[in-house]
C-alpha cells in the first residue's frame, strides 16, 4: 500500500531536498514497499520525459504576424488617442448615463410605468399648453374691446369738455 | 527586439500548455498583443523575463478557464519533435519516446494551475523559487503542486511500464 505521508515527499526525495531524518524515513519505507519504489521510478521517468520534450520553432507565418503587431498598434494609435482624450470623458459619461436611462426605460418594468407616467404628463402638459394658447389668442380681441371702450370713454370726456367751453 | 528574444519561449509555453500548435499560435499572438499594450505598466525594477512569463501564464490560465476548460484532447507530438528527441541515444529512444507521448497527452488531464506549475518546473526548468516569484504564490504551494502533478502523471505512466515488465 502506498503511504500517503511518503507520497507527499517523493518529489522532494527525487530532487534530494529532504533533510536527514525525513530522507531516512522515506528510505526505510521504500525498503519495504515495492509499490512506492515503482511509483518513485515512474515519477523519475515522468520528470525525465518532461525534461526531454524539445522546444519547437515558431513558424515563419507566426513570426510575421508578431512583427506586424507594433505596426498595427501604431496605425490605430491616433484614433485611440483621440477617443481617449480626457476632454471627451464628460461626453462619454453623459452618453453612458443617457444609454443607461434609455435602457431602463426600454427594458425594466418600473421603466414602463415611468414611461406611461411620462407620456401622461406630456399629454397633460400639451393640453395645458393648448388651453394657454387658446387664452392667449383671445387676448388681442380682449385688448381690442378694452381699447374701444377706453376710446369711447375718452371721446365722451372730450365731448363733455368741448360742450362746457361752448356754454 | 521583443519578438526575436521571446517569441520561442512564449510559443513553447503556449504549446506545452494547450497541446495544439494552432492554439499555441493564436495564444502567442494574444500574449504579444497584451505585452505591447502593457509595456507602459512594466516596473523596471523587476526581471523582464519573469514579468513576461507571469503575463503569459496568467493569459493562458484565464483563457482556459474562460473558454477551453473542458478541453483535454491534445495533438499528437509533433513529428519534428520526435525526430529531435531520437538523438538521446538508440537504446533509450524507443522507451523514452513512448514515455514522452504518454506524458505529453496526460498533461492535458491536469488542472490548469497544476499543469502550469509542472510545465514551468519540469519542462521550462525554472527553480521552485523562480516559479513562486513568477506566480506570486508560497513556495510550499508550488512544491505541493509539482508533487501532485508528477504523481498524477506517474500514475498514468506506471500501468504502461507494468505491462512492459
Amino acid at each position: 500500500m502506498i503511504g500517503t505521508h511518503v507520497e507527499d515527499m517523493l518529489s522532494a526525495y527525487l530532487e534530494d531536498e529532504l533533510d536527514g531524518p525525513r530522507k531516512a524515513a522515506v528510505e526505510v519505507h521504500l525498503a519495504g514497499c515495492q509499490e512506492c519504489v515503482a511509483l518513485l521510478e515512474a515519477m523519475r521517468d515522468t520528470r525525465d520525459a518532461l525534461a526531454s520534450l524539445p522546444e519547437l520553432e515558431p513558424s515563419p507565418g507566426l513570426l510575421r504576424k508578431l512583427y506586424a503587431i507594433p505596426e498595427r498598434k501604431k496605425k490605430f494609435r491616433p484614433v485611440l488617442d483621440f477617443l481617449l482624450r480626457p476632454s471627451l470623458q464628460p461626453v462619454f459619461a453623459g452618453a453612458t448615463g443617457l444609454m443607461v436611462f434609455l435602457s431602463f426605460l426600454a427594458f425594466s418594468p418600473a421603466g414602463h410605468s415611468l414611461q406611461k407616467n411620462f407620456i401622461r404628463q406630456v399629454h397633460q402638459g400639451y393640453g395645458r399648453a393648448e388651453k394657454l394658447y387658446a387664452k392667449a389668442s383671445a387676448i388681442p380681441d380682449e385688448i381690442g374691446a378694452r381699447k374701444e371702450s377706453l376710446l369711447g370713454s375718452l371721446r365722451s370726456v372730450d365731448i363733455l369738455r368741448t360742450g362746457g367751453e361752448v356754454e | 527586439m521583443l519578438v526575436n528574444a521571446y517569441s520561442k519561449k512564449v510559443f513553447n509555453l503556449a504549446y506545452q500548455f494547450s497541446g495544439s500548435r494552432q492554439e499555441a499560435e493564436d495564444m502567442t499572438q494574444e500574449i504579444f498583443l497584451k505585452l505591447y499594450g502593457s509595456l507602459g505598466k512594466y516596473d523596471f525594477g523587476r526581471n523582464f523575463t519573469a514579468w513576461l512569463l507571469t503575463l503569459a501564464k496568467n493569459h493562458l490560465i484565464d483563457e482556459y478557464r474562460r473558454t477551453r476548460w473542458e478541453r483535454t484532447q491534445r495533438d499528437e507530438l509533433d513529428e519534428r519533435t520526435m525526430t529531435q528527441a531520437a538523438f538521446d541515444g538508440p537504446e533509450k529512444s524507443l522507451a523514452r519516446e513512448e514515455d514522452r507521448k504518454t506524458v505529453w497527452k496526460a498533461l492535458g488531464g491536469l488542472s490548469t494551475e497544476i499543469r502550469a506549475t509542472v510545465i514551468l518546473r519540469d519542462i521550462q526548468g525554472l527553480t521552485y523559487e523562480e516559479i513562486a516569484d513568477n506566480l506570486r504564490l508560497p513556495l510550499g504551494t508550488i512544491k505541493s503542486r509539482v508533487n501532485r502533478g508528477r504523481l498524477q502523471l506517474a500514475a498514468i505512466l506506471r500501468p504502461g511500464k507494468g505491462e512492459e515488465a
